[in-house]
């Protein structure tokens, strides 16, 4: 705890308490537990209808979770004490400091991309339009897209599309990022440039939870994997450990499935 | 038969009539695309203390007939002591209902537009009247100008009614010209002629709009 060096058990940037969340009768988190640290790169894995997305979007409240509780550095996001107006404003300034990437991108098609990674920084935190531009013109470079800011969403590929966006998030400077099977809907030979962004990201120290059915990018750039399964963590090992010797027979049955 | 004097000889009451036309349409125009605006935002909410009375309206106005709902507004009014006076009554008659189809127009661009892009603002950090207003409602101006456009052109006509409340509009125009010559083809025809003349212009008006929102949005 004296070092210095990036220590990746350091600190708790996100706890989640006994995590449920149900549409109507259908139970979609059953009780999630998770910890995960500063500069973490948590990879979640596991079967289609499983949880994981539901899981990403609970931290961000876009599904507001039925019980349980999850802390932001310490912070409850679903505080339901709150009146309405408070939890509004509340869930605003969390939002802004968790950053979310999307399988379908949701690029804003009425701006270009230089717009559409202004956007946020300056209606929602207020920074000024030549800073904002600075920091996006930065961002674009850093994703290798700085050629095209002039450019509207429809005029690019997918994985250039998914890059912007990874952009877009990061303009808010958030603490940590969210990444919601993000490469699912793009081509085989553009899934390489998105991961490579990615990887950069984690290598800088970003905190990250990624759902993800890209397991080569698990075992490589993932801190810990967790396996899901009928809305309950059913494994969580580091990824050396679930990809060769999985303890569960359920994670054995889903690798096997997904690696043949 | 048609006797062209007597149309040049009444052209400039004619001209003065569709003016007055034009100004009711205008005015109504206006006001119908901020009731509009708001019947849709409150229809959308999940406020009940906004929907419900958003959904009221929009089912009154769609159900009645625009003439009895001029007839309440002119005749009515006034023995409740709200005395708006003929052209004020008209307008805001066809600004109510004209606002009504414009509420359900402008809610369907609004839910057209995929809900990822509302995630997507949310997500940024977006309050909802920030997503709404920057994202969203951009996005759904594009659908819904050609059935707003439609809802103008319908309007423009729908004003001939306000010449029973007494605004000597268009329509009113030629009816008194009939009564002093006698002339009904001649005077209806003319009327309809400049009607002709309004709408389609109003159309091509609409038609450049929609192709410079087209170019701006530049979306495939």
């Amino acid at each position: 705890m004296t070092s210095h060096s990036p220590d990746r058990t350091q600190s708790t940037m996100l706890h989640i308490n006994n995590l449920q969340k149900s549409f109507g009768d259908l139970a979609v988190l059953n009780g999630v537990n998770l910890e995960v640290a500063q500069q973490e790169v948590l990879v979640i894995i596991g079967p289609s209808g499983s949880g994981k997305s539901t899981l990403l979007r609970c931290v961000n409240h876009l599904e507001p979770p039925t019980g349980g509780e999850i802390y932001l550095e310490g912070v409850l996001i679903n505080d339901t004490t709150k009146s309405r107006r408070a939890f509004e404003s509340h869930l605003n300034r969390i939002r802004c400091e968790v950053g979310m990437v999307f399988q379908q991108f949701n690029l804003f098609p009425h701006m270009t991309v230089l717009e559409n990674i202004m956007e946020a920084p300056i209606q929602v935190l207020g920074v000024k339009r030549d800073e904002a531009r600075q920091a996006a013109v930065s961002l674009l470079d850093r994703v290798g897209l700085a050629d095209k800011m002039d450019n509207y969403p429809c005029m690019l590929s997918g994985g250039q599309q998914q890059r912007v966006a990874i952009a877009r998030a990061l303009a808010m400077k958030p603490k940590v990022m969210l990444f919601d099977e993000v490469t699912s809907a793009l081509d085989p030979e553009l899934v390489g440039d998105v991961l490579r962004v990615m990887e950069g990201l984690a290598r800088d120290g970003m905190t990250m939870l990624v759902v993800t059915h890209e397991m080569g990018f698990a075992e490589k750039v993932g801190d810990r994997v967790i396996f899901m399964a009928d809305g309950l963590v059913v494994e969580d090992a580091p990824p050396q450990e679930i990809f060769s010797a999985p303890k569960e027979a359920r994670t054995r049955q889903f690798l096997a499935e997904v690696l043949k | 038969m048609f006797d062209w004097n007597i149309i040049i000889h009444y052209f400039p009451f004619f001209i003065t009539g569709a003016l007055l036309t034009l100004k009711i349409s205008i005015l109504s125009l206006l006001f119908g695309l901020i009731f509009g605006l708001v019947a849709a935002l409150c229809k959308l909410s999940s406020n009940p203390l906004l929907r419900w009375p958003a959904v009221f309206y929009v089912w009154l106005i769609r159900s009645t007939p625009l003439l009895v709902q001029l007839f309440i507004i002119y005749f009515g009014l006034p023995q409740i002591g709200i005395d708006l006076g003929p052209f004020f009554s008209g307008v805001l008659g066809l600004a109510l209902n004209v606002g009504a189809y414009n509420a359900e127009t402008i809610r369907g661009g609004i839910i057209s537009v995929p809900y990822g892009q509302t995630e997507a603002a949310r997500s940024l950090g977006m309050n909802a009247a920030l997503a709404m207003r920057r994202i969203i409602l951009p996005q759904a101006l594009r659908i819904i100008i050609p059935p707003l456009g439609n809802n103008f052109v319908i309007l423009i006509k729908d004003t001939s009614l306000v010449s029973t409340i007494t605004v000597v509009e268009l329509t009113l125009t030629a009816q008194r010209l009939i009564g002093s010559t006698y002339k009904p083809f001649e005077m209806y025809v003319m009327a309809a002629v400049l009607y002709a003349v309004l709408t389609s212009s109003a159309s091509l008006l609409l038609t450049w709009v929609e192709r410079r929102t087209r170019t701006e949005a530049r979306r495939s």
